[in-house]
Order: C-alpha cells, then structure tokens, then sequence
C-alpha cells in the first residue's frame, strides 16, 4: 500500500515537470485515510503541535461559529475530499486578507477576506483542493523538515496560527514555500478533486486572475504583505497561466455562484467593511470595481467602493462617492450607510437642504444605528 | 528627572510581595483546579530577535503540566484538571487573567518605577466574578493558572555573544518568564503570585522541566 | 499613547524604558485636577499616572487603575492640529500615523480611534456616537467593543471630548469587558462630567 502511494506519488510529481495536456492527473491515486502517526515520530510531533494551533483557533474569538455557514463550507471540503472527508475540521475566520490553508492534521482554516473575494464554489473548491493536495501528500512534512534544520520552524508554525502579523511572513517567504514540485503537483491534484466534484476548473485561475488585478491597482504595493498566501506560493501571474493550461483538458462543470453568493449574504456588509477599513484604497477601488462588473444589480458594493472614495477624498473622490452613493440608492435595498455617506458629503460642502434629505432617509432606514443620536443632532443643527 | 533605576526592591518583604494582604495558607487537602498552561518557547537569533519553537514549546508543554500536577499533589493538595470543553469554554476567564498577571508581574514585580501607587505595595488585585464560572464547572474553591516564556540562545546567537565577550560587550543570552498565580474561586482575588525571570532552566526535557516548575511553585503557600 | 498593540512588546519595551530610568509612575489624587492649561478635573479616588516623556506627548496623559495591560485612560489636554493621538516608537516601522485635525467632525476622531485600535488586527465595533456637553462645550460622546488581536480579550470602551479653538480635549477608556470596565466606570463618568474647559 505504501508502495502504491509512493509511485502514485512519483508519477504525479514527475508528470508535473513537464506540464502539458494531462493524462498524469488520471494516473494520480488518491491516498488512503492517515493514521495518526506515533508521536515519537517528526511527523506525530507536527500533529501534536497542530492540535494546540487548533485548540487556540477553536478558543479564538475570531472564529466565525456560524453553524450554518461553517457546515456548507464543510460539505463543499467534503465533496473535494472524498473518503478524507471525516479527517478535515474547517475553521472560518474573521481576517480581512485573502488566505486558506491546511495543517497536515486536518485542521482547515478559511479567511473572511478570501470568501469576500471569490466569486463562487468553484473558486472556493479551486483553493481548498490545492489545500487537500497539499495535505493528501503530506507536502507540509516536507517543509517542515526543511524548516525544522533551518531551525526556525516557528516561523512555519505561524503560517497555520490565528494570530501572526502578515507583514512578518512575507520576509520569510522563500524559507517555507513548498518547491516547485510540490506545487505543482498540489495545483494538479486541486483541479483533479474539483474536476471529480463537478466544478469548472477555468474557475481556478481566474481566482488568480482576479487577485492580480488588486494587485497590479497598487504598483507601489508589495502583494506579499496582503496575505500569507502570496508570500508562500509562486507569483499569481504563473499560477494562473499553469492552471488556466491543466484546466483546458478537464471538462466543463458548475460554479454554483449563486448559492454562494445566498450563503455567504449574511455577511457581506460586514466583510466589505473590514475591506473599506483597510485603507488600502487603490486596491479596494480596484475589487470593489471587479464585484461591482460581476454582480450590477448588488448596491453593497456600489455603496462599499462610494465609501472608499469618501474616505480617500482626493480632489474628484467626493463627487464620485456622490454618484456611487446614488447608483446604490437607485439599485434599490441599498445599505442605509449610502445615505449617510452621501449627508455627510453634503454637510461638508454646506448643503443643507440635501444634507436634510439623506440624513433623513438614513434615520428612517435605520433608526437604532449607533450614531442615530448624532445624525439627529446634525439634523436638528440644520433647523429640520 | 531620568535616573537609573535598576535595582528591584522589595527583598526584604519578600513574602508579603507574593501574598495577598490577610493571605497566608491554602487548607491541606484544598481542591484546587490546574487551569492550562500558557507556555511558549522561542530560540533568539543572532540579531537577538525571537523565533517561536513550536517543537520545543510542544514537548515542554507536556512536561510542564505534568510537574505541576505531581507538584500540586506532593503539597498534599486535592489537584483536578479542566476537559478539553470546559477549557474551551473558559478560554475567556484565561484569557483575562493572562492580561491581569501580565500587569502584576510589570507593576508588582518589576522595576519599581512602575509600582502603581494604588496598590501601596500589596498584591491587590482582583478577577471578580469573573472566575464563577470556574468554580461552577469544577466544583474546587481555587485556581492555579501558570504562564512560561522561555527563550534560548541559537548557536549564531551563542557564537556572536563570545566574539562580542572578547571586545568587553555583554549580550543578553535568553531567559526564562513565567509567572504562577492561585486565584481564589469564591472571591476572584489573587492570592499569591510568583514571577519567575532568570537566566537559565530548561524546559525540554522531564527533569528540568520539574525543576522549573519547582523554582515556579516556590513558596506556594500551603499549611506545613 | 500607550496602546497595546502587542503585549509582549509592550511588556519588553517597558521594561527597557523602565531601566532607563525615564518612566515614572506618579498618583493622581483625588479632588481637583488640572490637565494642562485648559483642562480642569474632578477625580473621585485616586488614579496611576504613567509618565514617559518620550513615549507619550505632552498633551496627552495616560492613566491606569489595575495596570497598562488591563486598563487604561488617555486624558487629551490641548491635542493640536496634525498631532498624532498615539505615541510612535523610535526607529518604528509603522507607516500609518493616526494625526488628529482641527476640522474632524466627530464620526471623523471616532474613525481615527478605530484606525489606531484596530492595526493590529483587532476588531473594533461601535456601540454609540452621540453629541454631548463636554467641559461646558458642545461635544461628542462614544462606546464601543474591541476584540485585542494580541490576547484575545475583549474590551469595552468609552470616550467623551469637544473640539475647542481647534484643539482635541478627549478622556478615553478601555478595559475588558468582563469585570474591569464596570468595575470602575462609575468612577470614570464622573471624571467626565466633571470636565471643565477655560476659554
């Protein structure tokens, strides 16, 4: 059974360095169940170790403990899984960057910023099934030996940790970057699983594609300081060519968007304002403009990207909150914030009679908002 | 007015630093609850800085927990620990006094610059009704939580220390933090606390892991 | 300011300005105080005040009742146009340095306490903004929520000020939620009311 692995394994990493049209992904196995290892073994050690991370994360009051939320995203890790489905834990957490990541004792933790950005169950099952590559083939064992005799493991440890500073990461980058192979290999087997679940993979690398795009909105930027994922993998422009080449041989499948975009709802509002508050507002502009072409009927964003321009207020920004502010209210179940924002502009500029009007609007849409008493006092200033 | 003030007072009311004012003993035989160890260790680089060692910090966690509790019960005390859930529960309550102890251990035992006056010198502080929910889990009227932050020096770090010993430079080589308290679960009143800052001490192994824990638990206060 | 962004730097970095011998800790009686040359006070038992001359500007003082860890009140005495609301340290990294102006509306300040509070990773909800007297003059009042990244404790805060002449007056709150912050809010809101501000 070992052995069987073990070419399964060969083969499908030798298959990855010639990347082409790909008979190889067929020919890879998908390995049986782990058992624990001993845990006088480096590998049973790494487990224990992770069962803490895990502990800390179970106890962390940045996990979303939304049940419902929590088991459809298990379920669609367990359609990529297969017969590991009862080994992977998802953990979702609140952290306004992009990034998922797997320990090799089944612990998976998604980031609020990755489900904002993706725009579907494909693009999900597309990062998630690179992420079960990575642990069907034990990859993390790999780097953590690599790590482990450049002593500085810890380091490695943080990139499985709720808390860690993200900028940290990014200088340790090329230390704890699975190899090339590695990579390869883990990007095959995820469109292999997404592919057996019924997915489009053309999905996976417009994931990539729409991450550039943020990127490429900031040219004095360093991406890798957004998430802990970029500064541990290949440059995105690669991935996305490599896995817009594997996915032209698998055929077509779903996306599901829409059943995304209802599930993750609930939390929308509050995930977009963790992205306005960034303060990166090149970037914001830049995904939000993405969202805003993806789904034109959906006024969150329209009022998001209005709030970005508010907040950065150069010369033109004010008049081009204004009109994201109206196209959102013109959408129709606008947030109440649209109104808000666009009073404020208008106080600002001492226009009292629309300054009225908004604030107004913005007080019967929402009359228990916390700062209602100040919108009041604002109104009451004006003589309303 | 900036003058140096690097000498820690207090030597010579030594007890009355680690026990709450009207405090002296714990009963024989008092239950007392083992809350998890906070407990981290890291190797400092050669530029001195800190680099978590998830392997060390995995093995000395073990090591720890069990010392504490063979500790506990050699001072003839009644020692439980929390489950997995219990624990998961009153990860709040831990999460707290990890930032009150982190203040005692700055404002009542380090440098004395920092004593809040308030306290007049006393170990007064305390978790309120905070720690109830401990007591309603466990059923045991005290609680001893325990913090450890260990650092050791890297070989760069140990090569760099001797090459700059030549010149006349001293260079500090890694520590050991940690602080014990013993909260009483009726109250939520620090009973006695025990800060721990020296320079060697190992924690990676069983043995020393004990004795660490023995320098921890010096002094705990129980009836003779 | 002396946030807690981090803990055990916050705890390092102590410590080493301790032993330099440039951090006192001093008592606030109680009974009338005056914080600056504005600001007067009315303080109903004492507090801790931490002097750090380097850290923290001179227009802004830093209280703490049960220690820097645990709680604390920022008292802004005079804050000045494109003065910062927190302290930098020397030789740090940090690109964003949160300046108060004297043409922030109240939502504005509020934004630039969250901005601070929240580069660490923390979440910071906002319970309530509301206009109120502050010192005689027509003010601001807020309470919120914070999540601390770094230790994961959840914290409850309030802050009342005023702009006057283009000048921040402010005393800010936090501490965690459970025990602490009511613990000694009482005490704290009657710092607050009793705030008066000269002319």
């Amino acid at each position: 059974m070992r052995r069987r692995q073990f070419l399964a394994a060969a083969c499908a990493a030798s298959a990855g360095l010639a990347p082409g049209p790909g008979r190889a992904e067929d020919a890879w196995v998908m390995p049986p169940r782990m058992e624990r290892p001993d845990v006088a073994t480096d590998e049973g050690g790494l487990w224990a170790l992770m069962d803490r991370e895990e502990a800390k994360l179970r106890r962390s009051p940045f996990a979303i403990r939304d049940a419902e939320l929590r088991s459809y995203v298990q379920e669609i890790i367990c359609r990529l899984a297969g017969d590991h489905c009862p080994d992977v834990r998802v953990y979702l957490v609140r952290n306004r960057y992009f990034n998922a990541n797997m320990a090799p004792n089944g612990m998976m933790q998604v980031w609020s910023g990755l489900m904002l950005r993706v725009d579907n169950e494909a693009q999900l099952a597309a990062v998630l099934g690179h992420e079960i590559g990575h642990y069907l083939q034990r990859h993390s064992i790999d780097t953590f030996r690599d790590a482990r005799s450049r002593s500085a493991f810890g380091v490695f440890l943080g990139m499985f940790g709720v808390i860690g500073l993200v900028g940290q990461l990014a200088s340790v980058a090329g230390a704890f970057a699975n190899s090339r192979g590695n990579e390869l290999q883990a990007d095959r087997i995820g469109l292999s699983l997404m592919s057996k679940a019924g997915y489009d993979p053309a999905e996976a690398a417009k994931v990539w594609e729409n991450l550039l795009l943020e990127a490429k909105a900031n040219p004095a930027g360093d991406p890798t300081k957004n998430s802990p994922m970029f500064a541990t993998h290949p440059p995105m422009a690669d991935r996305k060519d490599t896995l817009a080449q594997l996915a032209a041989a698998l055929p077509r499948g779903v996306t599901n968007e829409k059943t995304w975009q209802e599930k993750t709802a609930p939390y929308r509002r509050e995930w977009l304002n963790e992205e306005v508050k960034r303060g990166q507002f090149e970037e914001s502009i830049a995904l939000l403009s993405r969202l805003m072409q993806r789904s034109p009927e959906q006024p969150d964003f329209v009022c998001a990207r209005a709030d970005v321009y508010r907040m950065r207020s150069s010369d033109t920004d004010l008049n081009a909150a204004l009109a994201d502010y109206q196209a959102a209210i013109a959408l129709g179940g606008e947030p109440p914030e649209a109104h808000r924002g666009m009073g404020m502009i208008y106080r600002q500029r001492d226009q009292p009679a629309e300054t009225k009007k908004s604030f107004t609007r913005y007080l019967q849409l929402a009359p228990e908002a916390p700062d209602s008493a100040m919108i009041k006092n604002y109104l009451e200033e004006l003589g309303a | 007015m900036c003058t140096a003030a690097l000498s820690h007072t207090g030597f010579a009311h030594a007890e009355s630093l680690n026990l709450a004012p009207g405090f002296e003993t714990l009963p024989k035989g008092a239950k007392v609850v083992i809350m998890p160890t906070d407990i981290e260790l890291f190797s400092l680089t050669a530029g001195g800085v800190q680099e978590p060692k998830a392997d060390w910090t995995e093995a000395a966690s073990r090591y720890f927990r069990a010392a504490l509790i063979a500790r506990e019960k050699a001072l003839g005390l009644t020692a439980t620990e929390l489950n997995k859930d219990d624990a998961d529960e009153l990860s709040d309550v831990n999460f707290l006094h990890a930032a009150v102890a982190q203040s005692i251990a700055l404002h009542h035992f380090g440098p004395s610059n920092l004593r809040l006056p308030t306290k007049d010198g006393k170990l007064d502080w305390s978790l309120g009704e905070s720690v109830a929910s401990i007591k309603q889990k466990t059923g045991a009227d005290y609680a001893v939580f325990s913090w450890v932050r260990d650092s050791y020096t890297s070989s760069e770090r140990a090569m760099a220390m001797f090459a700059l010993a030549l010149v006349g430079v001293g260079v500090h080589g890694g520590s050991q933090v940690g602080y014990a308290s013993l909260v009483d679960l009726n109250s939520g009143r620090i009973l006695w606390f025990n800060k721990l800052a020296r320079a060697s001490g190992d924690l990676r192994e069983p043995e020393k892991a004990k004795e660490t824990v023995k320098a921890l638990l010096e002094k705990f206060p129980v009836a003779k | 300011m002396i946030t807690i962004t981090n803990l055990k730097r916050i705890a390092i970095a102590a410590i080493l300005i301790a032993l330099t011998g440039c951090v006192s800790v001093t008592k606030v009686d109680s009974g009338d105080r005056a914080v600056g040359e504005r600001l007067q006070l009315h303080l109903d038992g004492a507090w801790n005040q931490i002097n750090a001359p380097s850290v923290v500007g001179p227009n802004c003082q830093s209280w703490t009742m049960e220690g820097l860890t645990v709680d604390q009140i920022l008292v802004y005495s005079g804050l000045k146009n494109d003065e910062p609301i927190h302290y930098q340290a020397g030789g740090s990294s940090e690109k964003k340095v949160f300046k108060f102006h004297s043409n922030m509306q109240p939502e504005q300040i509020v934004a630039l306490y969250e901005g601070m509070l929240t580069r660490d990773g923390s979440t910071f909800t906002l319970k309530k903004l509301e206009p109120a007297m502050f010192g005689g003059v027509k003010g601001f009042h807020f309470e919120y929520t914070l999540v601390r990244k770094t230790d994961n404790v959840q914290i409850s805060g309030t802050g009342s000020g005023a702009v006057s002449k283009g000048e921040l007056f402010a005393i800010v709150y936090q501490a965690p939620q459970l025990v602490f912050y009511p613990r000694h809010q009482a005490r704290v809101a009657h710092i607050i009311q009793s705030a008066r501000l000269k002319a």
